[in-house]
């Protein structure tokens, strides 16, 4: 399994330089659709990962009253001014959902993890919960059996932050079928695109499927 | 806040004579402000530089944000800062913009209040003018997009408050629109869009950049040309007409966001007065589904009233609203996710909930979290019993001993060390609820340092030893009523006789255990019906005397059909089995007076079993009342979703074997038998005491007892090796 093409399965895991090569085509795709991962490197380390932020509107009510109120608007609140420059179009009703998504790589597992957050706009992070009941109906049920199952709240590894972690421990079963048929099909597949395709929906998270048709195949 | 009524007029000044110019004439030029927007790792990053760098230091700090012009509409127009903001030479997000702000982080919430926002404002106000007159500004736009943060983190309970501003100067008589806004697929053929992409793409790596926030146009039918702002005079050679491009972050059909505002400044400071008309492309660079639009851009034209560049700093706004609409600062509550104790709490309860998707999910978590836990005796079992609780989420646990910490004990007893042995020991009781707070602050643990008064062992003996043990009685009393399930673990039997007498009586789930040398039973008590439903079946032992005692008596067929499918109203306690009173010490041969030293692996097989045992019956929707499982139920459909609810437990580690057996509550039990029961709740401590200074034999002729010695033998029958049988 040389250049993360999955060609000759041995095993159904990806190696470190495979990694890095598959998502170095991924972002390179990415660059050309634009849909926002980059590579983020650790400082003081060769390590780094792949991320992408995205806003997405939550329908989340308890999220709007997410905060108590401590008595500081009464303190320094001024009274509304009416700059006229300033539209009063603002939708504020609507809340919006900061979600990050970090692409690691587990040497200890051999696959490439996936670590998480959402926030609202202020920076506070939502509950595992929240998450939940964000996530389409659709797809929870089959999530329970999925990915999710296997959520856990982990400080990131770089950043020493707490983060949501699908864990490792189930990637390769459930890579196993998919890489098997890619291989039976003789098709050539990018590890991160497949794999990020079935954790990612758990999260909020599409991959267009111009990655799959169109991404360049490691030779 | 005594700066703040001067603030006021501050702010609301230019905006009021705007606000009468506004009635009077035609359209006017509105822009969208921007929303602050902060990712969670902003806030750990801030503490960081609180904690490591900053300290009490005050002075302004450079950072950095971005904002992005290629979001889909209906989102607002954000300025976002993320943990890399510290760092204002790391690279900006493709595509976005880099905003360079100066952070103002204080002390103290007092400090908050009262720094001066109006003279903040003016600051940056007129350094933007300043930047704007020198011509600075043409060089490097960016100055534009200038923003403030003041901030102050209150790291003791991780609160953040905070308040952005994005200065931005004022016209005093507004902008007008010339024409109505149009969007740039409608005033441009399908050619000139991708030229004009081309070319701002061309701009871009030419000034090896993924984003340019102003920049000029100039087209024709044919053609689109783009160039940066410095390079004016060449590009421009006539000024009757010229077209901008601004990077536009709003997502608004018929506005643009902030960053223009500014702009415009600087274009009716250097050129207002050549400039006729002034057309404007508020620069959006969408890619939906993987196809890139920047049709969508909105083109407007104004005209720029002339400015005198002598004029002084004009005035300036920009505080931003909060969520209420209201000028005032924002806060958020990140305990959750800062504090240490919150973050052991959610994952400890993260944890759990994981172990009920992937494995159980009906599991009623909330039952097991939410049971109140009362461990009487704080000793090896004691230790392992609330170990294992905390594993489950149990939050209150409360422990009654009286003994000190000795120096055998740490090696056995897994909540103490050996400092807690010197200076004559701490007591049980309290240390372990220390430890229990150090390895889950979240805990809501408690200690009781008494002694609990037994059978056989007079309190007679003054005035001061009866009141004592009165006020322990109560005391148990009380702290029985006030929990869940009361756990059995002390290390001598006598001593288990009065919790359960009064959880028999209070109708408390009771689990028991006990050890020997290398065998050990764990079980619940027989949970009575409520007093006031059906008494004919509240006294088992009425209905099942006859077949009851003769079973008990014939020791070598129990556990048949007769002991299958007991209800747990009809399962016998602890002291059932006997047929000695506790307190004979001749005849007293139960498990854990055998031998008081036993293997060390069985008290942590015994406690987990204890508590397994306990979520297992909270699991059954009968819980205490649920019918005992036997070891002939393991092929069965069990009756949880964690599987058996077992009476008791019987484990012989000599062969790592155990038995499910189950008994019927015996209508002679010196315990929880009706006639104990009765006198109890009708002379409280005044039976109480009785028992403690009498004999064995007090208890054993309220029962029936000694009638029943007189009629059997089988004294010894009870030993654990005759109960492998079952
Ligand atoms: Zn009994």
């Amino acid at each position: 399994m040389s250049s993360g093409e999955v060609s000759n399965i041995s095993s159904y895991c990806l190696d470190e330089k495979s990694f890095h090569l598959c998502c170095k085509l991924f972002l390179q795709h990415s660059g050309v659709i634009r849909d926002g991962w980059s590579w983020a490197d650790v400082k003081g380390s060769e390590e780094g990962y792949v991320k992408k932020t995205a806003i997405i509107p939550a329908k989340l009510g308890s999220l709007l009253n997410h905060k108590a109120d401590d008595g500081m608007n009464a303190v320094t609140g001024v009274d509304e001014c009416d700059d006229e420059a300033v539209g009063d179009y603002i939708v504020q009703s609507q809340v919006l959902v900061h979600y990050e998504y970090h692409i690691l790589y587990s040497i200890g597992h051999q696959v490439p993890i996936l670590y998480f957050r959402a926030s609202t706009l202020d920076g506070q992070p939502l509950s595992l919960d929240e998450v939940w009941s964000n996530i389409h109906p659709n797809y929870r049920q089959r999530l329970l059996q999925g990915p999710w199952d296997t959520l856990t709240q982990q400080e990131h590894p770089f950043l020493g932050q707490p983060f949501f972690m699908l864990h490792p421990c189930h990637t390769e079963e459930f890579m196993k079928p998919l890489l098997q048929m890619a291989d039976d099909k003789k098709r050539k597949i990018n590890y991160i695109t497949t794999w990020l395709s079935v954790v990612g929906p758990v999260v909020g998270l599409d991959v267009p499927l111009s990655y799959h048709t169109e991404l360049p195949a490691p030779d | 806040m005594s700066v703040f009524p001067s603030d006021k007029t501050l702010l609301n000044s230019p905006m009021a004579a705007e606000s009468v110019e506004k009635a009077a004439s035609c359209p006017k030029l509105q822009f969208a402000p921007f929303s602050s927007a902060l990712e969670a790792g902003f806030w750990h990053q801030l503490t960081q530089k609180k904690l490591n760098d900053y300290r009490l230091d005050e002075s302004p700090r450079s950072i950095k944000g971005y904002y992005y012009n290629g979001d889909p509409s209906g989102l607002p127009t954000r300025l976002t800062l993320e943990f890399s903001a510290f760092d204002v030479n790391g690279p900006t997000p493709a595509y976005c913009c880099a905003a360079m702000g100066t952070l103002y982080n204080t002390n103290t919430l007092e400090a908050f209040k009262s720094t001066d926002k109006k003279a903040l404002l003016d600051e940056a106000a007129n350094e933007i003018w300043t930047a704007i007159q020198s011509g600075a500004a043409v060089e490097d736009p960016s100055i534009l997009s200038k923003f403030i943060i003041l901030t102050f983190a209150d790291l003791k309970k991780y609160h953040f408050y905070y308040w952005f501003c994005f200065p931005a100067l004022c016209f005093l008589e507004g902008i007008k629109l010339v024409k109505d806004p149009v969007l740039l697929q409608q005033k441009f053929s399908p050619q000139q869009v991708s030229a004009f992409q081309a070319a701002y793409d061309g701009l871009c790596s030419s000034s090896g950049t993924t984003a340019v926030p102003y920049f000029l146009v100039k087209y024709s039918e044919e053609n689109v040309e783009v160039a940066l702002l410095k390079d004016w005079d060449l590009f421009f050679t006539d000024l009757k007409k010229v077209t901008v491009g601004v990077y536009d972050p709003c997502t608004l059909p018929q506005h643009p966001g902030w960053p223009l505002r500014n702009f415009l400044f600087l274009l009716a400071s250097k050129w207002g007065s050549q400039l006729d008309v002034l057309e404007i492309v508020c620069f959006r660079d969408r890619t939906l589904q993987g196809c890139r639009s920047v049709q969508q851009s909105l083109v407007l034209e104004v005209k720029l009233p002339s400015l005198s560049p002598s004029a002084a700093c004009p005035k300036g706004v920009g505080w931003e609203k909060n969520p209420k609409g209201a000028m005032g600062p924002r806060s958020v509550n990140l305990s959750e996710c800062m504090d240490p104790k919150r973050l052991a709490e959610s994952s400890v309860d993260l944890n759990l909930k994981l172990m009920r998707w992937r494995l159980v999910p009906s599991l009623d978590l909330d039952k097991v979290v939410s049971t109140k836990c009362l461990l009487l005796g704080a000793g090896t079992l004691g230790c392992n019993v609330a170990r294992t609780l905390m594993g489950w989420g149990v939050r209150h646990i409360t422990f009654v001993d009286n003994a000190k910490i000795s120096y055998s004990n740490p090696v056995r007893q897994a909540l103490y060390e050996f400092e807690d042995c010197l200076n004559g020991g701490k007591t049980k009781a309290l240390a372990a609820v220390d430890r229990l707070k150090k390895i889950f602050p979240g805990v809501n643990a408690k200690g009781f340092n008494m002694s609990i008064p037994m059978p056989g062992h007079p309190v007679s003996f003054s005035e001061v030893t009866i009141a004592q043990a009165q006020k322990d009685v109560e005391q148990l009393e009380e702290l029985i009523s006030s929990h869940d399930v009361v756990f059995l673990l002390m290390d001598t039997r006598e001593s288990r006789w009065l919790p359960t007498v009064i959880a028999a009586s209070q109708r408390k789930l009771v689990v028991n255990a006990a050890l020997g040398f290398d065998t050990y039973v764990v079980m619940r008590h027989g949970l009575k019906k409520p007093k006031d439903s059906d008494t004919g079946d509240s006294s088992p032992s009425s209905s099942f005397s006859a077949s009851d005692s003769s079973s008990s008596s014939t020791p070598a067929t129990p556990g048949t059909s007769l002991f299958s499918n007991i209800p747990g109203h009809r399962l016998g306690c602890y002291f059932c089995n006997d047929v000695v009173a506790p307190g004979d010490s001749t005849r007293d041969r139960t498990l854990d007076q055998q031998c008081t030293v036993s293997r060390p692996g069985l008290a942590m097989i015994a406690g987990a079993l204890a508590v397994e045992l306990m979520v297992s019956i909270l699991q059954h929707p009968e819980g205490g009342y649920a019918v005992a499982s036997g070891s002939n139920d393991r092929m069965n459909e069990p009756p949880t979703s964690l599987g058996l609810v077992p009476h008791q437990i019987r484990g012989f580690l000599s062969r790592f074997d155990n038995v499910l057996p189950a008994s019927l509550a015996f209508d002679k039990c010196t315990a929880c038998s009706q006639v104990v029961l009765d006198h109890y709740e009708r002379d409280r401590f005044q039976f109480l005491s009785k028992v403690f200074n009498s004999t064995h034999s007090f208890l054993e002729d309220l029962t029936g007892l000694t009638l029943l010695h007189q009629e059997t033998q089988a004294a010894e029958i009870w030993d654990m090796s005759d109960d492998e049988s079952i």
